[in-house]
């Protein structure tokens, strides 16, 4: 069997076993280790291989990034950071069409700036501006919609999860792409506000809702108490890397403390749910991190296989052009992103695709926030669209179905689609901030 | 023709220097001499990037069989490969890479204790790389003496903080090649200890103009060596050729380490970066202040079984008949 | 008979899963801790802590490891179980198969690990091997070692049982 055949026949495996329901990282374990069996005939270098997959991937220091950002993620949430700068945004906007989904969508954006995951946005803002929408006559379709597409923030504007693993399994440094995440960031989050607008214009009647009528202007000492706190803490975590006075290790772990902090002053803090933060991020960084380390053995298994020579080799000998290769990337992540969850799906494309942009002399970098931004778009899709169900989950409301929340969030997923495009053929977007 | 495949490894991408003369310099050399007779061919797959093992790892994956052929960097692994450090606990010695590297695989061969410790980690030593020709301090503000790094912050990696440790209230701050460049420019140090090479790579005129040449030594830091049970089965053919590359190899990439360092300096030096040198009598109050780390290697070697005091003592003889003497004699007690 | 004798064992490793999970915890915590310490040392009083790269290096084996059983005990590894849940609803048999066949293949790669981590963790007790920089900072290896070892024994027991005692420590 020729390594290529060998990348494609495990790639079917893991996609099948996912889909009956196999824990992923099982999956790819399995698959590789009998892989490797297999192709050398070696039962013990299969050992070997899982021997060293499993003892360096969670020593990696970088790594260290991941709880830390998650307990500051759950810790500011806690503290209702997001809900306040939620409040502030919707003074702003409640006078446009559509403005409180405007308003939800600039509230995530800031918010992203200190949580790490899409999740914690998607159930704070359910439980916040849903509401609000419902009350002023929104369409409960857009409401949830707006929610669901714009927690995808909280994994491209940094600090974020997704990012990071990038980072980890194409060998970038974790700084730089949190750097390059920014200008993607805010792009999507103004098409989003954009998209609103011209949603209101073109099809009021999804959008729905009336002029607020009880419009009162927020005194500006309420606004800076509002939102002092999450720029301080953007300044502390951005600030901190972006000037290299910490490594985004350090800036995770201050962003921790002076998160806690916060809660502590705002007295939202009770020991028992400063417990379930804890808890709650051990389970998650052990949930990631056992998802990295199987990915690893598999794209370990590719490289032993010879898989990245091969397809070097094959694209210097046939003439694909970077288009068609994107264009493919794209739809296996769109097809992936059906059924896996983003950090599987980056874990397990990457490691295939890398040996191909790698020698085109491409930026990793660029490539990174692509990967990122497509396997994204996964959170919003059904079957599985991870964004979608904590909405769902959050709101427990039977008015609003699982399939209202995916055909809300549609429109926000072809909007992301479009931004995803722009990005990849305007590699500099991402790269301004590093250069 | 019997076909032989061999899977190098190594965790550093391929643009690295040493792993770029692994595949334009070493490779083709062993496919040459082989050539000649025409009774073996290699076939060749390099993994490389983390494709199987990253940078720390190159030396259990070749143990393990992940890949036959390995280029471990040595740095990382104090405990399993303590008489690596031999060039690491003699600074101020030479700053020749060739010199070091001849004199560091001359010890490794005619002594047993690297070979017994690469044995250990099942596989066998072919030789030793020399990658930089010595480290230097690279500040902000211009310096001229050891005085003016009392009480600063100094970034450095591994075994070289410890040169630190005699100056008054001077704290070493580990960092990485990568932010070594940040560290300087947000403050976080004062100065930073790496070579030229590293320094035009990493821009390092631009936060730190002022290179202070004290000139703290070559260090070796890379290692061929080829999975055991792999070397078992090779034919005595392949096995000479490989040994005899090895050699060659170790001499070209410490060659090009000095070509690369001289154009380095000039290019830092184009780059706004200037060079003072250090006076002979800072130089040897530095090298007084260090503790005796040589006497702390060799003494735990000869703990170990090895001959540790006698392996010092040829090596610094071996720098010596080439011409190199240390500011201090790490041979004293 | 044997269920009870199950259920017993199911106790036990659920406590040991559990009480991992209060040090993991723990590590957490002290993770916040030390790098803000560096952090701070670092700035304000010049005198770094030497040892951070290590310490959070071993900590996130610690979190990783022994977090990773209770993970598991509650079923919280990602998956995608979208089909499986459909089928628990028109064809429980072929669900019930399905699961078995999950936790078996679980339970497998959990004691790979196991068979791998084992000798490597011997070999390290004997050779009490380290990490890091002599004479700056060094950690041994085979508590490392020793705690991934532990720790998909355990989550070997915890699919095991899952097997026996269908629905014990909740699939969901
Ligand atoms: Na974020
Ligand atoms: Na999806």
């Amino acid at each position: 069997m020729s390594p290529i055949e060998i990348g494609a026949i495990s790639v079917v495996a893991i996609v099948l076993l996912i889909y009956i329901g196999v824990y992923i990282p099982i999956a790819l374990a399995a698959v590789s280790f009998v892989s490797i069996w297999l192709m050398r005939d070696n039962f013990d270098l299969s050992v070997n291989l899982l021997k060293v997959a499993i003892g360096d991937s969670a020593m990696e220091y970088a790594f260290a990034t991941i709880p830390l950002f998650t307990f500051m993620g759950l810790i500011v949430s806690k503290a209702r950071l997001g809900s306040d700068i939620y409040e502030v945004m919707s003074t702003g906007f409640r006078r446009v069409k559509g403005g409180i989904g405007m308003a939800t969508v600039g509230a995530n954006a800031v918010f992203a700036a200190v949580t790490g995951s899409s999740i914690a946005s998607a159930s704070v803002f359910a439980k916040v501006s849903v509401p609000q929408m419902l009350k002023n006559g929104y369409n409960p379709r857009f409401a949830v919609g707006v929610v669901a597409g714009s927690s995808v923030l909280g994994m491209i504007i940094p600090p974020s999860a997704m990012l990071i693993i990038y980072s980890f399994v194409a060998e970038q440094s974790v700084g730089d792409m949190f750097l390059a995440g920014v200008v993607p960031g805010i792009m999507l989050a103004i098409a989003y506000i954009g998209a609103i607008w011209g949603m209101g214009k073109l099809f009021p009647k999804f959008v729905g809702g009336r002029p607020a009528s009880d419009y009162e202007r927020m005194p500006w000492k309420e606004i800076a108490s509002k939102t002092l706190p999450t720029l301080s803490l953007i300044t502390i975590v951005l600030g901190g890397i972006y000037t290299g006075w910490m490594t985004p290790v350090e800036a995770g772990a201050a962003g921790s403390l002076a998160g806690l902090v916060i809660a502590v002053l705002r007295r939202s803090m009770t020991l028992k749910g400063f417990w379930e933060v804890l808890i709650e991020t051990g389970h998650i960084t052990a949930t990631i991190l056992f998802l990295i380390t199987a990915a690893s053995i598999y794209s370990r298994m590719l490289g032993l296989a010879g898989l990245p020579n091969q397809l070097g080799e094959y694209m210097t000998n046939s003439d694909f052009a970077l288009f068609q290769i994107m264009v493919f990337y794209v739809l296996l992540m769109l097809f992936l992103g059906t059924l896996l969850d983003t950090a599987s799906i980056i874990l397990i494309v990457v490691p295939l695709f890398l040996p191909l942009i790698e020698p085109m002399g491409l930026s990793l970098v660029w490539f990174g926030i692509v990967t990122v931004v497509g396997a994204e778009i996964g959170l919003l899709t059904p079957p599985l669209g991870i964004s979608c169900f904590v909405i769902k989950a959050s709101l427990n409301d039977d008015r609003i179905t699982l399939k209202d929340v995916f055909l809300g969030a549609l429109p926000f997923a072809a909007v992301m689609l479009v931004v995803l495009i722009i990005l990849i053929a305007y590699p500099q977007l991402s790269l301004v901030l590093l250069n | 023709t019997d076909t032989i495949k061999a899977v190098v490894i190594d965790g550093y991408p391929s643009r690295a220097l040493w792993v770029k003369e692994f595949t334009n310099f070493f490779i083709p050399a062993v496919d040459a001499r082989l050539a000649k007779t025409g009774n073996y061919k290699m076939d060749w797959q390099e993994s490389y990037g983390g494709s199987i093992v990253k940078p720390k790892g190159v030396l259990e994956g070749v143990k393990l069989g992940l890949g036959d052929i390995g280029i471990v960097t040595t740095i990382f692994h104090s405990s399993k490969l303590p008489s690596q450090a031999i060039a690491a606990v003699t600074p101020f010695v030479s700053s020749d890479a060739r010199a070091v590297s001849k004199a560091v695989d001359e010890i490794a061969k005619e002594f047993p204790a690297m070979q017994n410790e690469f044995k250990k980690q099942n596989q066998v030593y072919l030789a030793t790389g020399v990658v930089l020709d010595t480290y230097q301090i690279f500040s902000k503000k211009e310096i001229t003496s050891v005085k003016d790094l009392e009480g600063s912050k100094v970034a450095g990696a591994g075994m070289n903080l410890r040169y630190l440790e005699g100056i008054k209230d001077a704290a070493g701050v580990r960092g990485g090649l990568t932010n070594f460049y940040n560290m300087v420019q947000t403050g976080l140090v004062d100065h930073a200890m790496l070579w030229p090479e590293a320094a035009a790579t990493f821009k390092m005129a631009e936060v730190a103009p002022f290179m202070l040449d004290v000139s703290l030594g070559a260090v070796n830091s890379k290692t061929v060596t080829v999975n055991a049970d792999y070397w078992k089965k090779l034919p005595d053919e392949v096995k000479t050729a490989l040994q005899t590359v090895a050699v060659d190899y170790r001499d070209h990439l410490a060659g090009l380490a000095m070509d690369r360092a001289a154009e380095s300096i000039k290019a830092y030096e184009a780059a706004g970066g200037k060079v003072t040198k250090l006076s002979d009598e800072e130089r040897k109050a530095w090298v007084d202040s260090i503790p005796d780390i040589a006497t702390e290697w060799a003494e735990n070697l000869n703990k170990r079984g090895e001959d540790g005091t006698k392996m010092l003592n040829a090596y610094l003889g071996k720098l010596k008949d080439a011409g190199h003497v240390g500011v201090r004699d790490w041979t004293a007690k | 008979m044997f269920q009870s004798t199950f259920h017993g064992i199911s106790k036990i490793a659920n406590s040991i899963s559990k009480l991992a999970n209060v040090i993991g915890t723990l590590v957490v915590l002290g993770l916040v801790i030390i790098i803000n310490y560096d952090v701070f040392a670092r700035g304000l009083f010049n005198s770094p802590f030497r040892g951070a790269v290590e310490v959070v290096q071993f900590s996130m084996v610690l979190i990783v490891f022994l977090q990773l059983p209770d993970v598991v005990r509650v079923g919280r590894l990602t998956r995608s179980d979208g089909m499986l849940l459909l089928l628990e609803h028109k064809v429980p048999k072929v669900a019930r198969v399905i699961h078995f066949f999950i936790n078996l293949l679980s339970a497998a790669v959990m004691s790979l690990i196991v068979l791998a981590m084992f000798p490597e963790f011997i070999e390290m007790w004997e050779s009490k091997d380290y990490f890091g920089i002599p004479g700056v900072f060094t950690a041994p290896w085979w508590p490392i070692k020793l705690i991934i070892l532990g720790s998909a024994a355990l989550c070997t027991v915890l699919f095991i049982l899952k097997i026996l005692i269908p629905k014990a420590g909740g699939s969901k």
